[in-house]
């Protein structure tokens, strides 16, 4: 008698729940970018999209701690759209059969690492390094291994690379495929691989510091790591607090959507 | 940068200021209609299992009480949050507010049932049988004799369970909710100087604990007045 009593509340709970989970998302809004006045927007906290998304008219922006939040939070109809760099953004639409992008681009960008603004010294090592790496291909064959089902072989350092000026610390966040993420133990990526190849061109042991997004330009201004690679873009604001390397990825930014 | 240039920067620069005084109010907001919602169920909780403790009855809605204890209470309030936002209420549009003052408020509530179920335990149990023989029935005593002796003990743990609570809200930001928080990070992602957004966030928190606390310290001297010793 008790136990169904208690079956008997379990089942009507459960049945509750089955109920609000399963509602039907909203329908899509947002179908150009001109759409996005007045719509609630996700972004994540401290990234160029977060910016942009302020200065939409009427506007609300809801700042995530994660892309995978905002994306998540869009795909139960909690927001009306994401605004996400391209290249992260193809990794999410590629898993997910219920969002897509917006063709239009939402603005252009430029990714770059970010130095201390006291060490224009590793800045110019940086530089010389990235440009070597340009030039016999490697870069591009990094960028290749990462590009989807066809990618090529990761890159690996070559055999007794020289170690002898110590340990660089990256500052990262490994939650944005392809630039970084986690393999089980390890960090992949095309950051994580273009600062081995840097690493071993200047002789660091590259050491790799995973914390959120919006504390790699603090961890880097206090000194706390060497460098900040993190698909950071370059902006004026953040020109201001540390001193960026050349570019080495061009992209943008894009509006995702439900589909 | 000299200090009063980063006081500019962090707090007067595009009213960033806002942020805080925005979050503050939010911060305030969760915590008060937590802490409502908590007590309401704090207290039906406590009450269903004294008295399946006391008199046997209850039993299935005690053994609810005692599901709904160990799930709350061996959980981290974080991992609360997310799940009452992304899974319980995944699609159904419902403000976001109202999802943290439902998560915290029933997270409160488990510690709070704690609590008041001890504050009654405490009460002799002379005056219960006391009562029962002076005619009264089970909730005539409990509502008239226990209950408010067990208030007095547990005034002091319930004001303290409150100031928990406003500090506990700070994980708010999870689900993109701008509390106070959130109102610093904020502002820190904009100015990327972590000193004064940190600091003058903790500063509130304090001011506000501080203030709790004395409420605190009064209502303890208060119901220690009637204290016979």
């Amino acid at each position: 008698m008790i136990t169904r009593r208690i079956a008997c509340m379990f089942v009507a709970v459960a049945m509750a729940g089955a109920m609000l989970t399963s509602c039907g998302t909203p329908e899509n809004t947002v179908h150009s970018i001109d759409d996005l006045k007045g719509k609630t927007i996700g972004v994540q906290i401290g990234t160029t999209g977060d910016t942009l998304a302020g200065d939409i008219e009427d506007g609300k922006v809801e700042k995530y701690n994660k892309y995978s939040d905002a994306v998540q939070a869009l795909k139960q109809g909690k927001v009306d759209a994401v605004i996400i760099d391209k290249d992260t953004a193809d990794v999410f639409v590629s898993k997910n059969d219920d969002i897509e992008l917006l063709s239009e681009g939402f603005a252009d960008e430029a990714y770059a690492i970010a130095i201390n603004l006291d060490n224009a010294e590793l800045q110019t090592q940086i530089n010389g390094a990235l440009a070597a790496l340009e030039k016999d291909g490697t870069l591009k064959a990094i960028k290749d291994s990462y590009d989807g089902e066809n990618g090529g072989e990761r890159y690996k350092s070559p055999e007794g690379a020289d170690r002898s000026r110590g340990v660089l610390v990256m500052a990262t966040n490994a939650e944005f495929p392809p630039y970084e993420s986690r393999e089980g133990d390890d960090f992949v990526g095309i950051d994580v691989d273009m600062m081995n190849a840097v690493c071993d061109k200047l002789g660091y042991q590259l050491k790799i510091d995973d914390m959120a997004f919006d504390s790699v330009i603090p961890a880097v201004q206090s000194g706390k790591a060497d460098v900040g690679v993190a698909g950071l873009s370059v902006t004026e604001d953040r020109k201001k607090n540390v001193l960026f390397s050349d570019e080495y990825t061009v992209t943008h930014l894009v509006v995702m959507v439900r589909k | 940068m000299s200090f009063s240039e980063s006081f500019r920067q962090n707090f007067l620069e595009a009213d960033r200021w806002k942020y805080l005084a925005d979050g503050l109010l939010t911060t305030l907001e969760i915590t008060v209609f937590a802490v409502l919602l908590g007590m309401v169920l704090g207290f039906l909780v406590a009450i269903v299992r004294c008295t399946y403790i006391k008199t046997g009855k209850l039993r299935p809605l005690d053994l609810l009480c005692r599901l709904y204890l160990t799930v709350i209470r061996g959980t981290p309030v974080v991992v609360q949050l997310l799940i009452i936002y992304f899974v319980i209420f995944a699609s159904v549009p419902i403000s976001k507010t109202f999802v943290a003052v439902i998560a915290f408020g029933i997270n409160s509530g488990a510690y709070v049932a704690e609590i008041v179920r001890g504050g009654i335990m405490a009460v002799d149990n002379g005056q219960f049988e006391a009562g029962r023989s002076l005619g009264l029935s089970y909730r005539r005593t409990m509502m008239y004799i226990i209950l408010p002796q067990a208030l007095r003990t547990v005034l002091p743990a319930l004001a303290n369970e409150c100031i928990v609570l406003l500090k506990e809200t700070s994980v708010a930001g999870y689900i993109a909710i701008a509390d106070l928080t959130k109102g610093g990070d904020i502002i820190r992602s904009q100015t990327f100087s972590p000193f004064l957004p940190l600091i003058s966030v903790a500063v509130i928190y304090l001011v506000i604990v501080m203030f709790l606390t004395y409420l605190v310290g009064k209502l303890e001297r208060r119901l220690a007045v009637n204290e016979r010793r």
